[in-house]
């Protein structure tokens, strides 16, 4: 009986340490390494805004944006909200993600484009004691709405913040076993609006 | 009058018989010469050759080529017959080879639409077929001689599709994923969609599923390397399209049995 516990402990201790040590071993991430997951986390945010203008585009296909919106979708947590704003408004309405970017897709106007610019750490990457990296990364949109027959109808330039979220996560590929950085974006949280 | 018979007899009877061939040779030439007509015997038979023949193409039992055909009925009707039953047979026949004629000129322009579209096929080759079966076809294409400037350039464009496979198959994988990467994007940024999708399957051939494994490393330091979260070969070439950037080169692959790539690791650039 002793001795079936002093097994369990072992296991336990041995569980407990690798365990330890594996936390460790991403505690003290290099800066090189660091520098690599905020360009990640930063890449994700680019990869959003091209989602967002194909969904915006009034020429991409219904099939097409469907598609699109599934992939960006995929870029956040689950219950993140988008806000949006307008020069006529003063109060900031928030959305699920996908009903953001259904709304998106059927705006009503003929053409609209949307830019992303300054897209850049407003806050580091921090590690979280989960193991969690949290950050925000603040970006400006420029927004226009095109009439058929009066051309530019609205314009505004938004500017927002994005919390991001980056935990390394292991997968057994083929027999290997990967470690990958899994980056959710949170709520995109409208910062000012102007024209 | 003696004196003339004298003279008669004093002519040497070879002179005579000189003089009378000479005399029917002038009115043997002079005859054919005036009249220039055949005989009634001889006109009767031409005429009854010339409605044999314009028999036989009239019913269109004639076996020689149209062109042929045509140049038989230009020279019956040079001949002047003037002979009502004869003219009337002309114009039956040439209306008869016009249609002829017609008919021949729209089967070859069907002939040419269905090789235009047989060509086109074998320029996306839906069929994945080899540089050698396209040959084979092409071969056959060639054969018929179209004479068609559009045939020619489509088999111009597939003859550089074939000489392209072949020369593919001395590229190195790594480079052959990368040019398709890149190739997608710029056809994407370009917004050809049809060449978007044409590379799009192409590449997938390359790889033993859609849903071939690929790995994004985005950092490698000793023994720990760091990726990006796994995708599939379908999504990355979706991804690579939405982006219209292709961020990634090959950094190792992993071939299955058929040596078509099953994992498929790439790194930033």
């Amino acid at each position: 009986m002793k001795r079936r516990i002093s097994s369990i402990g072992l296991i336990c201790l041995l569980i407990l340490t690798s365990g330890l040590f594996a936390q460790n071993k991403d505690e003290n991430i290099s800066p090189q390494r660091k520098q690599a997951i905020d360009s990640l986390a930063l890449e994700k945010v680019r990869d959003l805004s091209k989602y967002i203008s194909i969904i915006g585009n009034k020429s991409t296909p219904w099939s097409e944006s469907q598609r699109v919106i599934e992939r960006a979708v995929e870029l956040f947590m689950e219950n993140s909200e988008i806000g949006v704003s307008s020069l006529s408004k003063p109060d900031v309405a928030y959305f699920k993600v996908r009903e953001y970017f259904d709304r998106l897709m059927k705006l009503n106007y003929d053409r609209v484009t949307i830019d992303w610019y300054k897209i850049q750490y407003v806050s580091d990457l921090e590690r979280q004691p989960d193991g969690t990296y949290v950050g925000v990364i603040t970006i400006y949109q420029r927004f226009q709405g095109f009439d058929k027959e009066k051309g530019m109808i609205y314009e505004d330039t938004t500017k927002k913040d994005i919390t991001v979220y980056v935990k390394r996560k292991e997968t057994q590929i083929g027999g290997r076993l990967i470690g990958f950085w899994d980056v959710l974006l949170g709520d995109i949280r409208v910062k000012e609006t102007s024209k | 009058m003696t004196g003339i018979i004298q003279k008669i007899k004093s002519l040497q009877w070879q002179h005579f018989v000189f003089i009378l061939m000479i005399v029917a040779v002038a009115i043997g030439s002079d005859g054919c010469k005036t009249t220039g007509k055949m005989s009634k015997k001889e006109r009767k038979a031409q005429i009854e050759l010339a409605k044999s023949q314009l028999t036989e193409i009239i019913n269109g039992t004639c076996t020689r080529p149209l062109e042929a055909q045509e140049r038989t009925v230009n020279e019956i009707a040079n001949k002047h017959f003037k002979d009502p039953e004869l003219d009337k047979m002309i114009e039956d026949a040439r209306q008869v080879l016009k249609k002829a004629f017609a008919e021949k000129e729209k089967q070859k322009q069907e002939q040419i639409d269905a090789t235009r579209a047989e060509l086109l096929d074998m320029l996306l080759n839906k069929d994945d077929k080899s540089a050698d079966e396209l040959e084979a076809e092409l071969a056959k294409i060639k054969a018929m001689n179209l004479g068609n400037k559009d045939i020619n350039d489509l088999i111009s464009k597939v003859e550089q599709k074939i000489d392209g496979m072949r020369n593919k198959k001395n590229v190195p994988l790594k480079n052959q994923i990368e040019n398709a990467f890149q190739g997608i994007a710029d056809a994407s940024r370009s917004g050809n969609a049809s060449q978007v999708m044409s590379l799009t399957r192409n590449t997938l051939q390359l790889f033993s599923s859609e849903d071939a494994t690929v790995l994004i490393i985005i950092s490698k330091e000793g023994s720990i390397v760091d990726y990006d979260k796994p995708t599939t070969i379908k999504r990355y070439l979706e991804f690579v399209r939405d982006q219209k950037a292709s961020r990634n080169e090959v950094d190792t692959y992993q071939l299955d049995r058929e040596g078509k790539i099953k994992e498929l690791d790439l790194i930033k650039k």
